[in-house]
């Protein structure tokens, strides 16, 4: 093994912006030789993280498929942010068995593609409702609809007024777009905010049920027993931070892919069982979700390398579904290939709950844009990619020009 | 009733094997096998909870036609 890993983050420190804003040439630089241990979190950079954080990266597919299917080694219950009172116990993605187990038991009802399905006339009035408001000046797409868009849906679904999105959208960045630049006073403040907010939600519901998730969660038993505020908390802000962002990038990937191939956009209006091919192909090639962490259990070897018990693992979904070796020409964008062995939304026990409902939204958004733009272009104002959370890839900004047929 | 899995839209998220590993196991490479085919009336519950929690769609129950 080499003496200093490539993506050292020392080495790094200065160029960070320039590893998250495009990560995949550092991926394939990587890839071959890992499993590596890489300085995951230098100390100093993060607020509230004085000490580097190390972990493992996996980045070959064969090693992120394997790890993420094999819970009982990796375990996501342990998560040393969390232990360092950096970031509060999520439920489910921060769950072992069987506690993960009754949880996605309990609230796997509400995401079901038939639920989903049932929901998709009203997303697709709400996604007709912002394109109202775009007009044909430049317009970012970010704050004009990617934002919006999913903070509604899952403001709906869970029971509380969508207008209050941008409180929301403050709350998400405290834990996925604002890492690296939230001073950890002020994350604590938002996170007190947000216990605050649901909590009296909570307390709502449990007189007076409505047809919405939190009342499921209130009034649900598991074992006999009904959750406590706090897992009731963190499931919300868990869907507020994993329902958002995530589809918000999703969205804004797919749309400057298609700016940049304007002959597939023609394609697209003309046939639009293309639709789901391309959201599925953005999906593998620019991963919303980057990378998450696990932490082994034992002792365990992976590619020939021996990773000790109780080390951090980062599983790079992103590097994965670059890998050469399952997706030939994989830095190309193509839909001729088999669409269905990404790792975007994981796989195995942690497979994202949402994933029907992001696949609906990107579906939806897409086929309304189809409708309304014969042409699609970028903004005079250049995009500019995140750059302050090494979990996301997406656009801060992606300003669009739209032209409605007869402009 | 038979249950019965679509390979063409399966994703392999693995949620069937583990919410109802009495009704479907995964393979190494994550591909699942349906072990009890016919769904006798004290099992339905549970392979309707299996069809409706598939993200892909790719479980259904099917009446049985050939009997």
């Amino acid at each position: 093994m080499a003496d200093t890993p490539t993506l050292s983050l020392e080495q790094l420190r200065g160029d960070l912006a320039t590893f998250l804003a495009n990560p995949y040439p550092t991926y394939s630089e990587m890839r071959d030789q890992s499993p590596e241990q890489m300085e995951f979190i230098p100390g100093g950079i993060v607020p509230g993280l004085d000490e580097p954080i190390k972990a493992w990266a996996l980045m070959k597919y064969n090693d992120v498929y394997s790890a993420l299917r094999d819970h009982d080694t990796f375990s996501s219950a342990r998560n040393p942010f969390v232990e360092k009172g950096f970031f509060p116990q999520l439920v489910l993605i921060m769950d072992d068995p069987p506690r993960h187990t009754r949880f996605r038991r309990l609230v796997n009802k509400a995401f079901t593609l038939r639920r989903v399905e049932s929901l998709e006339p009203w997303i697709t009035s709400v996604a007709n409702e912002l394109l109202d408001e775009v007009g044909s000046e430049e317009t970012d797409i970010v704050q004009s609809y990617t934002i919006p868009l999913p903070v509604k849906v899952i403001a709906r679904l869970m029971g509380i007024p969508g207008d209050d999105f941008t409180i929301f959208k403050r709350w998400s960045d405290t834990f996925i777009s604002s890492l690296i630049s939230i001073p950890l006073e002020e994350r604590m403040q938002n996170t007190m905010e947000m216990a605050e907010y649901f909590g009296k939600i909570a307390a709502a519901r449990r007189t007076r049920g409505a047809e919405d998730l939190i009342t499921a969660l209130v009034e649900a038993e598991i074992d006999g027993e009904s959750l406590q505020d706090w897992e009731i908390l963190g499931f919300c802000i868990l869907l507020l931070i994993a329902g958002n962002e995530t589809t918000t990038n999703l969205v804004g990937n797919m749309l400057n892919i298609l700016i940049d191939r304007p002959e597939l956009w023609r394609r697209l209006r003309e046939d639009r069982n293309l639709v789901e091919p391309v959201i599925e192909e953005t999906l593998r090639y620019e991963s919303p979700v980057q990378q998450l962490q696990r932490t082994t259990t034992r002792d365990v070897t992976i590619s020939g390398v021996t990773i000790p018990a109780n080390d951090l693992v980062a599983v790079f979904f992103g590097a994965a579904n670059r890998d050469p070796k399952e997706f030939p020409n994989a830095d190309e964008f193509r839909l001729d290939r088999d669409l269905r062995n990404h790792v975007s939304f994981g796989a195995g026990i942690h497979y994202c709950l949402g994933a029907p409902l992001a696949r609906a939204e990107a579906k939806i958004t897409l086929n309304a844009f189809l409708d309304r733009f014969p042409v699609i272009e970028h903004g005079r104002t250049p995009a500019l990619r995140q750059t302050q959370s090494p979990v996301v890839f997406g656009f801060e900004r992606l300003p669009l020009v739209l032209r409605a047929k007869g402009h | 009733m038979r249950l019965v899995i679509d390979y063409k839209k399966c994703l392999k998220s693995g949620q069937c094997s583990y919410l109802h590993s009495e009704l479907i196991t995964a393979g190494a490479d994550g591909t699942p096998r349906v072990i009890i085919e016919q769904i006798e009336e004290h099992l339905r519950d549970a392979a309707e909870d299996a069809v409706d929690l598939c993200p892909s769609g790719a479980i259904a129950l099917r009446e049985d036609v050939e009997k």
